[in-house]
């Protein structure tokens, strides 16, 4: 089994696993109780917090709110932030934003979206014309989870900030936390993560945010996180997540080149007829977007299922929602939005499987062609 | 003063079935007994209706809600069964009678020693009801509340008030069995309902077509079976692939065809699994006109190749409105409406056959080979029992 959906989620690192297990075990304590053995447990769990913020933050200019998952930090950053005005955001984001930013509307704020380029970057000429002085909050996806475009988070938060000096900065980071080199700055107001995207597990995420920055929470009770986000704290997961990232962050540069080369091959190992790629050349090395014109995405995702290549799908086989609303808004018509497969690669993708993919992808490709002909 | 809540149960026809009477009401017992499957429970049946008791009392409306989809329930009530004595009577009555609006008090005495007759009963309690109550008035021709107290013949008494209006209709069982055609659509679930619900035992059919289909539209088949099993008491779901059945006609027949030709297809599939189920007819959610193959030329095609069994189609005469309407009434709608694609859609041609002739359409099936494409059907056959 060759497994290529590691975008959707990664398996979660089973050294970090084990790490965390003693908070599933002796450790079980809630962090908030007042016996020793539970602020132990709480001083683990601020460290964890200092260890994860090291990574792409300023320890002294921001900070982390643990949440159960990335939309829930890319929600509490955009009913934080977008109070008022109006909200600018991209055609290209995840749902995760996309619906916020429905729901934001129905709420009475003015929601703007910024065009795509043909990769799924934002047009930030389009998005700088969109901000003005009653805009309250941008978001702009880091990378693009359907595409891999990576957009320039500290080019264009400086650029909004110097438009509207009073505009906060949401990003979406899930996709390029501990993939792509980065570091916050004084710009960005807020930054998404997921752990689950790099050998986390499930039910945790996090919600960096530059101190100052008007931060409300979306649930209310015992005031953990500093009454950021209310709810017993998920200590297993949360060390897990620092583990698995602190394995992450210390590769990153040498898993970006790996990925880099595993995306070369597979993308060599397309059949250039049936295949048009969708992904750009300088995007991230852990995401391929692909097309197969003309055939149907879920259909070749079944086949490659049965032949034992897990990928995902940009269309889902439904007659809602048919295409991929990114997709689209990259300009591509309906017979290409139909037919993409996401291929996406973790740290644990080999060259070799790559090369077999590839070869599979092809071949069930043209056998599908065949099929329907 | 002992007080237990029971529920009662009322038949629909079965009183009219002469001879068969027992049978029927076997039938109905059972189907009631697997219906309150995982309940603690006893049922009885005292003259002319069923008596639910010895239950966890908070579990009362869940028995009520289990027990009113049994089909050939004709209403129920909750009451209390107490002793046939004044003190305890008037305990329950005070426990089911209303607060305010209008009531009557309608007693039946099968028990001649009661001291009071049922006129003085009537009376009575109806006069310590308005006195305890000021905010009742009676009224015996239209009430919007009657107060029942039954004194029966064995030294207890039933006092009950509302009742609740059951699915009607036969015991499921005493109708025969058929299969029925489901898709993952509105309408096949609405015909399965209404033939159970003159007693068929029902089978259900799903056609897939993997990879072309997902298996979440499977899913949703199994979640619409296992709604329809909550009236018909369980039900086997066949699921068979024709995948290379779409493929062949795709390559071999006019495009236009594929509706037509996929329909007589399942329809023989369909007789084949209906033989071998002990089935007796199939059952189709078709309704006249609604989409191209649904015209009567259409039915007649497929009609064409079932050879030894009717094909029952209840929905023919209805509105889409009206088959919506029931469906949200059975519960299937808001599952039905999930958007996967079935296998129809796939291949689904720009400008379907809306009058597809008999003799065209056996012509261009005459480049299939028919028999090898069904043996490989038959062959991928599953059977999922629903519970």
């Amino acid at each position: 089994m060759i497994y290529l959906d590691n975008a959707a989620t990664t398996a979660p690192d089973a050294e970090a696993v084990k790490a965390a297990m003693r908070f599933l075990g002796e450790e079980f304590y809630n962090p908030s109780a007042l016996y020793r053995g539970s602020f132990e447990v709480h001083r683990k769990l601020e460290g964890a917090r200092r260890a994860l913020l090291s990574h792409i933050a300023d320890a002294a200019k921001f900070g982390l709110v643990f949440t159960s998952c990335g939309s829930e930090a890319d929600n509490q950053a955009i009913f934080s932030g977008a109070r008022r005005g109006n909200f600018v955001t991209t055609e290209g984001e995840h749902a995760a934003v996309y619906r916020a930013a429905e729901e934001l509307s129905r709420r009475g704020v003015e929601v703007r979206f910024a065009k795509l380029d043909r990769c799924g970057r934002v047009d930030t000429e389009d998005l700088l014309r969109l901000v003005d002085g009653q805009t309250s909050l941008v978001s702009v996806i880091h990378v693009n989870n359907e595409t891999g475009a990576v957009n320039d988070v500290a080019a264009i938060a400086a650029a909004v900030k110097k438009k509207s000096p009073r505009a906060l900065f949401h990003s979406d980071g899930v996709q390029a936390f501990g993939k792509i080199p980065f570091r916050l700055t004084a710009d960005i107001d807020f930054y998404a993560v997921s752990a689950h995207k790099i050998g986390g597990v499930r039910g945790v995420g996090g919600l960096f945010y530059r101190k100052g920055a008007p931060l409300h929470p979306l649930i209310f009770g015992g005031g953990q996180e500093g009454g950021l986000r209310s709810g017993t704290e998920n200590t297993f997961g949360i060390f897990q997540f620092e583990e698995a990232a602190k394995r992450k962050f210390a590769a990153l540069s040498e898993d970006f080149a790996r990925a880099s080369r595993c995306r070369r091959i597979l993308e060599e190992g397309l059949d250039k007829d049936l295949f048009a790629v969708l992904s750009p050349e300088d995007g991230s090395p852990y995401i391929l977007s692909v097309s197969a014109r003309g055939l149907r995405g879920e259909v070749l995702l079944h086949m490659l299922d049965d032949n034992g290549v897990l990928v995902g799908t940009g269309s889902a086989c439904s007659s809602k929602n048919r295409y991929s609303r990114v997709i689209l808004a990259c300009g591509a018509d309906e017979a290409t939005a139909d037919g993409v497969l996401r291929l996406s690669l973790s740290k644990a993708t080999t060259e070799e499987e790559c090369r077999e993919a590839a070869a599979v992808v092809t071949r069930c490709a043209r056998e599908l062609r065949e099929r329907m002909r | 003063m002992e007080k237990n809540k029971v529920v009662i149960v009322r038949y629909c026809e079965i009183h009219l079935k002469g001879k068969n009477r027992g049978y029927f009401e076997r039938v109905f017992m059972n189907n009631m007994e697997k219906a309150l499957h995982g309940i603690r429970h006893e049922i009885r049946r005292p003259s002319g209706r069923y008596l639910v008791e010895n239950f966890d009392e908070s579990r009362t409306d869940e028995i009520v809600e289990r027990l009113r989809r049994v089909f050939g329930t004709h209403t129920l009530s909750v009451g209390y069964k107490v002793p046939a004595e004044m003190g305890a009577i008037w305990d329950a009555v005070l426990a089911v009678a209303p607060q305010s609006g209008t009531f009557k008090v309608q007693s039946n005495r099968a028990d001649k020693h009661f001291p009071l007759h049922s006129m003085q009963l009537n009376a009575e309690v109806g006069g310590r009801l308005l006195a305890e109550r000021p905010q009742l008035r009676v009224d015996v021709h239209a009430p919007q509340n009657t107060v029942n107290i039954d004194i029966r013949e064995d030294g207890e008494a039933l006092v009950f008030c509302d009742l609740v209006k059951g699915a009607g209709g036969m015991p499921v069982g005493t109708s025969g069995k058929g299969l029925l055609l489901l898709s993952g659509g509105i309408d096949s679930p609405v015909a399965g309902h209404m033939i159970a619900k003159r007693g068929m035992t029902i089978s259900g059919l799903h056609f897939h077509s993997y990879p072309y289909t997902n298996m979440q539209a499977r899913e949703k088949v199994e979640d619409l079976a296992r709604i329809l099993a909550r009236y018909t008491g369980g039900l086997e779901l066949y699921v068979v692939r024709v995948t290379h059945i779409q493929e062949a006609i795709h390559k071999h027949c006019p495009e236009e065809m594929m509706v037509t030709l996929l329909r007589r297809f399942m329809m023989r599939i369909a007789e084949h699994q209906a033989e071998a189920c002990g089935a007796q007819c199939i059952i189709t959610g078709e309704s006249l006109g609604q989409v191209a193959s649904q015209t009567i030329e259409g039915m007649t095609s497929s009609n064409a190749v079932v050879r030894t069994m009717p094909v029952l189609r209840p929905l023919v005469g209805f509105d889409k409105t009206e088959i919506v309407a029931r469906a949200r009434e059975i519960g299937t709608f808001e599952t039905s409406i999930l958007p996967y694609e079935d296998c129809c859609t796939v291949f689904l041609p720009k400008h379907p056959l809306i009058r597809p002739d008999l003799r065209k359409v056996e012509l261009a099936e005459s480049h299939l080979d028919i028999d090898a494409l069904l043996e490989e059907a038959y062959a991928s056959l599953e059977t999922v029992s629903i519970r």
